[in-house]
């Protein structure tokens, strides 16, 4: 069992998948972004927590399971995966050891992804590659993406999130996470900020009821994007992983850069404050192999959590929405991108506006198209998942007697 | 002002100066006394007359060590107009007249804004002042005006090439200008207490570096104020200076400096401040964002290695983001997420492309970075200043405004923060950009002085001049200034035009006309554009305390002098292709009023250069200059000529033509006096129509008389004249002249004429009207150019005009006597005037302008002054009434009258002909 914000660096070539891990796995759905294909689906086999650590040669570090049962009592894990978008034929690796166990499904029950007619597969995906990859799933296992609208996926997984999880929320500031307790009546509205690849940001008003409002092109796509021509990192973590140990003041420019080391107080901005990120290289005589990468992942992180930080404040402000939630694979669980955003937020709105954090971020869309199988009935049973273990958060199960 | 020798002057030149004087030095006609008023007011017609040209100073001169303030009379001579008393005195050697320097050194470039001020023909000569007395300005004098006129030069320099800017600084003496000439006069040559007023971050940096080199204190000025009061006085006082820009279109937008407050301004430099801005000094930092120029220039650097930031722009310019930016088609397979309305080639993720791909910085092209990363950027500058916007719209906010070192004029740029504004808005909101938006804060500092009274100006008090320089710039000012006149002509000759390519390097332009520099090198090749085709022009702003709005608008608000846009390709190429092909001869006429010499030849090929080059700068950008009108093109032209010092291409023409109209005046006076009064009214607006055939700016009218002379063409034309006219109000102006069964006649109290030709158009059209109207009882102003402009007359050429023809008849002579006009006839005229004769004043005022055409938003005060008791106004040629002001409404009544001599406009304004007539006549719209 893994943490979402694993330092550890996928190895997504060298994976197998063993025909040990057997679990009757059902109710599988992707999300399949820009970037990364994020999966969920559910296990009904045996399922304690010692059995989870079969899935640690899944190496991406995104094996995350919560446990729950359907209404037969059975017990069962919700799992939480994740594959790069340009590794596909992985996904589709695992899809298919998944399909083979099951004699050829997904569903052991048979009565929700099969189509009795026609003998197909269908799976619930979401995510722009539902479209783009739709022929091939089709071709290659047989299956048809039943597509199920990103924004819709987003909000109910969400929602589903804060009001099925106990402590679900967090702030971050200054290293120190605090578990927020959310009232279920007092959830709504509130600015939910997706940052996978680009950023969408959503206000949510109920269940089924919400509008993107904003968004940006400046996102985890562009951190990976940007930070991998200029560090030729390997790995999105391995980016992250830079810039913990990176310093922005060698690239950015500083408030004090331009006033001589003073705060330019007259309108509330410290020596400290980036005036312009990347600024410094403009008069540096320097190249960029002149440059420690963890600097220039350090500058290109602040630069974009901060900026999503702003805008998803400026929106918070504009529609007068106190809560910001934050999710999308971008933020990992990483301190500094949470702690930039909560910055950002902080800053802007003079203390008004929190920046709340989830912790099953990156798995929104693809627990929304979850969601979006109609009689699995995980939509009722909300109030049955509970935390299996505090250490790790993503690990949730629901107890027998809860039913 | 070439070579003094060659005319004669007896005026007397007084020498009004506390200095010493080294007359020696003086290359002026021995009879004369030098005039040299340097420190007094003594402007009137401000309309840059002429140049001063400086030649750079010598090096020495700086350190002259004399107490007292010496003025470097080193060559010399008599500038302007020799027929005109009190000329102006041009010393060459003597830096430009006291100026004001502001600085904004930011991290890329430095910008420098000054203002020069300019000696103005005084035109206080006897007739000028009998016929303010008849207006009624008893106190006509300048210093009632807050400030002089001048002129405000925008220069910038890369700030890494700090060096040049000191020396434009000292080869200009711009650092010894104090707050006016009497405190420079005071301090002399000693630098030491002058403080010059700077911001950007730059301004602590290189302040021991501008003490050492020229000896000034720089004092800081803060940036934020200095950004908010340029921008306040750029909205407030320059005409279109803010427009929008969509898919590639500017649109220049007029705003209504009473309407200004709440806007909110986004300034783009490094990092980018948002600015709402409630009124003058008062304003509030609501955001930013350190997402910038400097994040654009800076990641730029890293990525593609280019060595300054035009170069990424430029690069950005052949750019494909479509490998590098991850497009929602990309996701989705090619379809749209129309849902949340999202197309296939929004950008989904910036960079993101590059995530997937097994490539290396390498592989990508430089290009397609640089356009990824402006886009990136562009885009979240717009987004986030919009949503700023919006959220301060609850403080019922106006306007969004962008502006800073990063826009550039960049149209990718604009675009980009247009769609962004645009898109998030749903369409509500338009961003809007500033002509001089790289100006702001050094503008901004500028104003800072106390006590210029610049604060005060009026949008019509400015006037935008675009000198010969203009269509290669946009860059930095490279090396010293031109000297004289001569490295004009010889910086023309230097350069090569094919198209619209420059070939050859430009250099620095002449001190007097401009502040902008060229380029050091020639940026533009091949078949791609130049990087700064979009970019927009910024001209020297002439300064005219004097103008001000013609009184009988009925609207100046909605007032719209141009009736041709040029903004329509179509019409742009056609006038384009009209001023081209009349160049050569122009060209002609023009050297051959300066005597044919070598001299003028030379003259003649460097203005038709110049010229040729501001044409093709305005085919590339329509825009590069401000919204451009037909009028503006013309007058450019004038401009143009006037900078090569070729005062009136004309003026031989004229007065031929002056005099073989005045041999007919008489027969034709007798002719109208046999008529009666019904057929005499026809006669002479047939007469108008019909004489207003002899003008110099028509290909049509030019090709006519070489078949003919000026009488036969002037009868021919009349007798030709076939009612209806195309445009045909003539009955009811005769019934509002001498009534009808129903009405009474009316008597008009006075009439202004603006009149267009000379020639028969003015002596066999316009005067016998105005005798006319005289003879009825009505006080006539003869409104004439200021400066020559084709063959119209001017104001200056009038009064001799009239004179003449007032030889031939009483009615004339009598009202023209009345009117101060025949002063060398008359004695004592000015102390009694009215007494002196009972008949109404025939009077000539200045119309302000040197143009064919006339802009009423920016007259002399004199004709402003003349309209408060007119009740009619005649407009009267091509230029004036149909090119401009057609559309035009009035307070009074108003009549307009033009034979249309182009095929083009007459098919498009009046759906008729060549040589169709208009007369039309508009009663008083007092709407307003």
């Amino acid at each position: 069992m893994e943490s979402v914000g694993t330092d550890e660096a996928p190895n997504m070539g060298e994976r197998e998948f063993k025909s040990c891990d057997r679990d009757d796995v059902s109710h599988l759905s992707l999300d399949i972004g820009g970037s990364l294909i994020k999966m969920v689906y559910f296990s009904s086999g045996s399922s304690s927590p010692s059995d989870d650590q079969k899935h640690s040669y899944l190496k991406d570090g995104t094996n995350t399971s919560i446990g729950t049962s359907n209404h037969n009592g059975l017990r069962g894990k919700l799992h939480f995966l994740k594959f790069e978008t340009s590794q596909i034929d992985e996904c589709i690796k695992f899809i298919s050891s998944k399909l083979l166990q099951n004699n050829g499904s997904l569903n052991p029950g048979g009565q929700d992804d099969k189509d009795l007619a026609s003998e197909e597969i269908i799976i619930k995906a979401t995510g722009g590659g539902a479209f783009k990859f739709a022929d091939l799933f089709k071709e290659k296992l047989g299956i048809v993406l039943d597509k199920v609208d990103e924004m819709s996926c987003l909000v109910a997984g969400a929602n589903f999130l804060l009001k099925a999880v106990n402590h679900e929320a967090f702030t971050y500031m200054d290293d120190q996470k605090d578990y927020v307790q959310i009232n279920h009546k007092d959830l709504y509205p509130y600015l939910l900020v997706n940052v996978g690849s680009g950023v969408s940001m959503i206000k949510v008003d109920g269940d089924n009821n919400f509008e993107r409002v904003s968004g940006t092109s400046v996102g985890g796509g562009t951190f990976w994007g940007l930070g991998r021509l200029l560090t030729k990192c390997q790995s999105f973590d391995e980016l992250l992983e830079l810039s913990r140990q990176g310093n922005n003041r060698v690239i950015d420019m500083l408030v004090g850069d331009i006033y001589g080391g003073t705060d330019y107080s007259k309108i509330g901005l410290t020596s400290t404050t980036i005036a312009s990120s990347f600024g410094k290289a403009i008069s540096a005589n320097k190249e960029l192999d002149d440059y420690r990468p963890e600097d220039v992942a350090r500058s290109l992180l602040r630069m974009i959590s901060n900026n999503i930080g702003q805008i998803a404040y400026l929106n918070a402000l504009r529609f007068g929405l106190k809560r910001i939630f934050f999710g999308g694979f971008f933020i990992r669980g990483h301190a500094y991108t949470m702690d930039t955003l909560s910055v950002a937020v902080n800053f802007w709105s003079k203390g008004e506006a929190k920046a709340l954090f989830l912790r099953h971020e990156g798995f929104l869309g693809a627990l929304g198209a979850f969601m979006n199988y109609k009689k699995n009935g995980f939509t009722d049973i909300t109030h049955q998942f509970m935390e299996q273990s505090c250490e790790i958060a993503q690990d949730l199960v629901c107890k027998d007697e809860d039913i | 002002m070439d070579s003094l020798g060659e005319r004669e002057n007896h005026q007397e030149l007084n020498i009004g100066i506390n200095g010493n004087l080294n007359i020696d030095k003086l290359v002026a006609d021995g009879k004369s006394k030098l005039n040299l008023d340097t420190g007094k007011d003594r402007g009137s017609t401000v309309l840059g007359k002429e140049e001063k040209d400086m030649a750079p100073m010598a090096g020495n001169s700086i350190h002259r060590s004399s107490s007292r303030p010496q003025l470097d009379l080193s060559g010399a001579a008599i500038q302007g107009n020799f027929e005109e008393k009190d000329p102006t005195i041009l010393l060459p050697n003597q830096s430009d007249d006291i100026s004001h320097l502001a600085l904004d050194i930011g991290g890329s470039l430095i910008k420098l804004v000054y203002f020069s001020r300019h000696e103005n023909q005084p035109v206080n000569d006897r007739s000028r002042r009998i016929i303010k007395a008849r207006l009624g300005i008893t106190n006509f004098n300048r210093r009632s005006f807050p400030i002089l006129g001048g002129r405000l030069h925008f220069v910038k320099f890369e700030t890494a090439k700090i060096n040049e800017c000191l020396d434009f600084i000292y080869s200009k003496q711009l650092h010894r200008g104090g707050m006016d000439s009497r405190s420079w006069q005071i301090e002399g040559p000693n630098t030491e207490n002058t403080v010059i007023k700077a911001t950007g971050g730059g301004a602590y940096k290189f302040a021991d570096l501008f003490k050492e080199r020229l000896g000034i204190s720089i004092e800081k000025e803060d940036e934020m104020n200095c950004l908010v009061s340029g921008a306040n006085f750029l909205l407030k006082a320059i005409r279109h200076e803010a427009f929008t820009h969509m898919e590639g279109r500017k649109e220049f937008v007029q705003l209504d400096s009473n309407d200004l407050f709440p806007y909110l301004l986004v300034n783009i430099g490094s990092g980018v401040s948002i600015i709402k801005v409630d009124g003058d000094g008062v304003f509030e930092r609501v955001s930013g964002t350190n997402v910038g120029g400097g994040t654009y220039w800076g990641l730029g650097k890293l990525l593609t290695k280019c060595k300054s930031f035009d170069e990424l722009l430029e690069l950005s310019q052949r750019g494909d983001n479509r490998t590098i930016d991850m497009l929602v088609g990309d996701i989705y397979g090619g379809m749209d997420y129309s849902k949340i309305g999202l197309s296939a080639s929004t950008i989904a993720s910036s960079f993101g492309k590059t995530i997937s791909e097994n490539k290396e910085i390498e592989d990508y092209r430089p290009e397609d970075i640089s356009l990824s990363l402006l886009r990136m950027i562009s885009y979240n500058i717009g987004q986030a200043s919009l949503i700023s916007y919006l959220n301060a719209l609850r403080f019922g906010l106006k306007r969004i405004f962008f502006g800073g070192f990063f826009i550039r004029g960049h149209a990718y740029t604009m675009d980009t923060i247009s769609f962004a504004v645009h898109f998030w808005s749903n369409g509500q909101a338009q961003a809007m950009f500033l002509r001089h938006e790289g100006f702001l804060g050094a503008l901004g500092a500028f104003l800072s002085y106390e006590k210029h009274g610049l604060d005060d100006l009026l949008v019509h008090q400015f006037v935008e001049r675009f000198p010969m320089g203009a269509p290669y710039i946009g860059g930095n000012v490279h090396g010293p200034p031109l000297g004289d006149l001569n490295e004009k002509i010889s910086w023309m000759e230097k350069f090569v035009l094919k198209g619209t390519e420059i070939t050859a390097p430009v250099p620095m332009l002449p001190p007097g006309t401009t502040g902008l520099g060229g380029f050091e090198v020639p940026s533009s090749r091949g078949d791609s554009l130049r990087p700064d085709a979009s970019k927009l022009n910024v001209g020297v702003l002439h300064l005219v305390p004097s103008l001000e709005v013609f009184p009988l608008l009925a609207d100046p608000k909605t007032y719209e002098p141009n009736t041709i846009d040029l903004s329509d390709p179509g019409e742009l190429e056609y006038w384009f292709t009209v001023l081209s092909d009349h160049m050569p001869d122009l060209v002609d006429k023009a050297v051959a009023s300066e005597g044919g010499t070598d001299d003028a030849k030379r003259r003649g090929d460097a203005f038709a250069r110049a010229f040729s080059a501001h044409l093709a700068r305005l085919m590339e950008e329509p825009a590069a200059y401000g919204k451009l009108g037909l009028a503006n093109l013309l007058e450019l032209r004038e401009e143009c000529l006037r900078e090569f010092h070729f005062h009136d291409a004309y003026r031989s023409i004229k007065q031929r033509e002056n005099e073989a109209s005045l041999a007919v005046l008489q027969d034709l006076l007798m002719e109208l006096d046999s008529m009666n009064e019904e057929s005499r009214l026809l006669t002479l607006i047939e007469g108008v129509l019909a004489a207003n055939i002899f003008d110099w700016g028509s290909r049509a009218c030019v090709d006519l008389y070489h078949k003919g002379t000026i009488i036969e063409i002037y009868r021919m034309s009349r007798d030709k004249m076939q009612r209806p006219w195309r445009v045909d109000d003539f009955d009811i102006f005769k019934e509002r002249m001498l009534g009808s069964a129903e009405k009474k006649p009316h008597k008009y109290n006075r009439a202004l004429l603006f009149v267009d030709n000379s020639g028969a158009d003015i002596v066999l059209g316009m005067l016998p009207l105005a005798r006319e109207l005289l003879r009825r009882g009505t006080e006539v102003v003869l409104v004439a150019n200021s400066l020559p402009a084709l063959n119209d007359v001017t104001a200056m050429e009038l009064p001799e005009i009239v004179a003449e023809a007032a030889k031939h008849c009483d009615i004339l002579r009598a009202a023209a006597e009345a009117g101060g006009l025949l002063v060398d006839a008359m004695i004592n005229v000015q102390d009694c005037p009215r007494e002196r004769s009972s008949s109404v004043p025939l009077m000539v005022v200045e119309n302000g302008c040197g143009s064919p055409c006339i802009d009423l938003r920016q007259v002399s005060s004199e004709l402003a002054v003349a309209a408060k008791d007119a009740d009619l106004v005649v407009l009267e040629g091509m230029g004036r009434s149909l090119h401009t002001n057609f559309n035009a409404k009035f307070k009074c009544d108003a009549l307009k009258l033009a034979m249309v001599k182009n095929q083009r406009l007459a098919a498009k304004l009046i759906n008729g002909n060549i040589y169709d007539c208009v007369c039309r006549f508009e009663a008083a719209d007092n709407s307003n």
